[in-house]
């Protein structure tokens, strides 16, 4: 079953444009001036049932306006959409019954009660049995590990905890469709790793599907089997997170301390010095023309490892990336 | 109708976070009925009569008690609504399975609840303590539904002013327009009975004076007659207002862009 199709969607937004300083204020209110925006450019994609799918961009790409318009809050100037056999902006509310939503930038929770109040009130406004809502909240009271937290107020909880609450909330009434904007926003990469394992067990355990956007490149690694990159509105790369991963997330960036000054010469075959201090030094390394235990094998050799850390490319990196390959592509083509 | 009264119950435990706060705010009207008090017995002693159109000094005292209680306890989210609509938060807030302006009707009523009750509390202590008992308590259920018929107008005249946030960019402006109007044709600062003859015809028949003077009025003389008359007018506005909010409703919600999508 296809949960999510949509076709040649777009959107545009009508905003005002004002010239800076006073004489531009008044000037506005007599000869406003519109500007046009494309949001979404014709945007076209589907999603099958379990599915986890990444919606990944920076910010302004249009991945937000996207969610929005399938959960029917916004009108799409032009385009089809079918989210669970329902057209979003027509059938809003019936719709609301089967999904679940998570903006990782506005909390649902009440914000002065505990989670569980909330928890209670959701189980009201889906309309399920007060038995069922029992048993459905220390089912996930469990698999979120929040049994603890439930009955603090929210206002009270950290950030990490809060989202773990936001996300459980999210499932009480067993959606079949869970769509997550930025759900790992401002958290630290313990609480991120959390998060995501949670969200993926959940899709295994209940064959929820996933949509989700995100400009974390992590997000769509640890989490995605599918992925769409957006720019601009307008879909610049979809793949199965696998192939991109071959593809593009093939670079790694590494960055050692040692206990004791190192040489300033200091080199290492296959890999790329990118910077060398006096006690550390960074490098970066293709993954496909050296493994990276080998690498770290070696910076271990060279003396006392006193701190490392491994990143990947960032996701403008990557992006970067892909821009050129299919500007490539298109100028071979012509 | 379950959901909404299960809203409803939370932002009452919610209203309550902070107890301190709505305890002070509530003690505000001891202020305003204080300056009041002086000031209309200045007015009673000066025309040296004991009733002025029908009232005496303790009717007086005990409308505006009221008045100042509903002015007080009112929900003002025209404000709320407007910024929800600009920053796009209003998205948020629809993507569950209830109605929008019902939703925002829960959370208000609820809101209104501790304010109303300790705000009377407060008020009718200082009144009693100045000029003497309440009037029949055999009104008071009639009020406390024309009350809540008279809450239900100013909900919607508040939310026509924030969903007008879909078309203006601040609605600040109108909010201040209708507390005014409130204040003066709603009967807060003087009872509609002082006004001469015209100025009462049209006060009575906009909807301000069915929020505020109507309760206000048949709390200090209850009377069947004038309860369901009040009642009735209410109602019509109720109706009336109603279509008026969710035709509003939905057409803003056509022309919603979300900032910052």
């Amino acid at each position: 079953m296809t949960v999510i199709q949509i076709s040649n969607l777009r959107k545009t937004f009508t905003t005002k444009r004002k010239a800076a300083g006073l004489g531009g204020s008044v000037r506005s209110i007599f000869r406003p001036q519109h500007q046009v925006v494309e949001a979404v450019r014709g945007i076209s994609f589907d999603l099958g049932e379990g599915g986890r799918l990444g919606l990944i961009g920076p910010n302004g790409a249009g991945k937000s306006t996207t969610i929005k318009i399938l959960t029917g809050i916004l009108f799409p100037t032009e385009g089809e959409a079918s989210v669970l056999g329902y057209v979003p902006w027509k059938e809003r509310r019936q719709l609301a019954y089967h999904i679940g939503t998570v903006f990782g930038q506005r909390p649902q929770l009440w914000y002065h009660l505990p989670a569980i109040d909330t928890f209670q009130l959701f189980g009201k406004i889906y309309e399920l049995e007060d038995k069922d809502v029992k048993q459905r909240i220390s089912f996930l009271a469990e698999a979120f590990e929040i049994e603890d937290l439930l009955e603090t107020p929210v206002r009270k909880l950290s950030l990490g905890q809060r989202m773990r609450c936001e996300i459980a909330a999210s499932l009480i009434h067993r959606p079949k469709l869970l769509l997550l904007d930025e759900p790992s926003i401002g958290l630290d990469v313990v609480a991120k790793q959390r998060i995501r394992d949670t969200i993926r067990r959940m899709n295994e355990m209940e064959n929820v599907s996933v949509l989700l956007t995100s400009h974390d490149a992590g997000d769509l690694e640890a989490l995605c089997k599918r992925v769409i990159i957006i720019n601009h509105g307008q879909i610049v790369y979809q793949d199965r997170v696998s192939n991109l991963k071959r593809r593009y997330l093939t670079t790694k960036e590494v960055g050692v301390r040692y206990a004791r000054p190192i040489p300033k010469d200091f080199t290492m075959p296959d890999v790329n010095i990118l910077k060398v201090g006096k006690y550390g030094v960074k490098l970066g390394f293709d993954t496909r023309q050296i493994p990276a235990d080998v690498v770290l094998a070696r910076l271990a050799e060279s003396g006392d490892l006193v701190d490392i850390t491994i990143s990947d490319p960032s996701l403008e990196e990557v992006i970067a990336k892909i821009y050129q390959e299919v500007e490539g592509a298109k100028e071979a083509q012509a | 109708m379950k959901k909404y009264w299960a809203i409803f119950k939370t932002q009452v435990v919610n209203s309550l976070a902070y107890p301190g706060e709505i305890i002070w705010r509530s003690m505000a009207i001891l202020l305003f009925l204080w300056v009041f008090t002086f000031l209309w017995r200045v007015a009673f002693d000066t025309s040296a009569a004991t009733t002025l159109s029908g009232l005496t000094l303790r009717d007086t005292l005990w409308y505006l008690m009221l008045a100042e209680t509903i002015e007080l306890s009112r929900p003002r989210f025209a404000n709320t609504i407007a910024q929800s609509v600009k920053d796009g938060s209003i998205a948020y807030l629809l993507c569950k399975p209830y109605d929008f302006l019902l939703y925002q009707l829960s959370v208000n009523a609820g809101d209104t609840v501790f304010r109303l009750v300790l705000t009377f509390i407060f008020g009718g202590a200082l009144i009693w303590g100045m000029v003497g008992a309440p009037p029949s308590p055999w009104g008071w259920p009639l009020t406390l539904i024309a009350f809540a018929a008279g809450w239900l107008i100013n909900f919607c005249l508040t939310a026509l002013i924030g969903l007008a946030a879909f078309v203006v960019e601040d609605v600040t402006p109108f909010t201040w327009i209708y507390q005014k109007l409130i204040f003066i044709l709603g009967g807060m600062m003087i009872p509609l009975d002082f006004y001469p003859p015209w100025l009462q015809r049209i006060s009575k028949a906009l909807p301000f004076s069915y929020v505020m003077y109507g309760p206000a009025r048949l709390f200090v003389s209850p009377d069947l007659e004038r309860f369901t008359a009040l009642l009735a007018g209410q109602l019509a506005w109720v109706a009336a207002l109603g279509v008026l909010v969710s035709i509003a409703y939905r057409r803003g919600l056509r022309r919603l862009a979300i900032n910052g999508g």
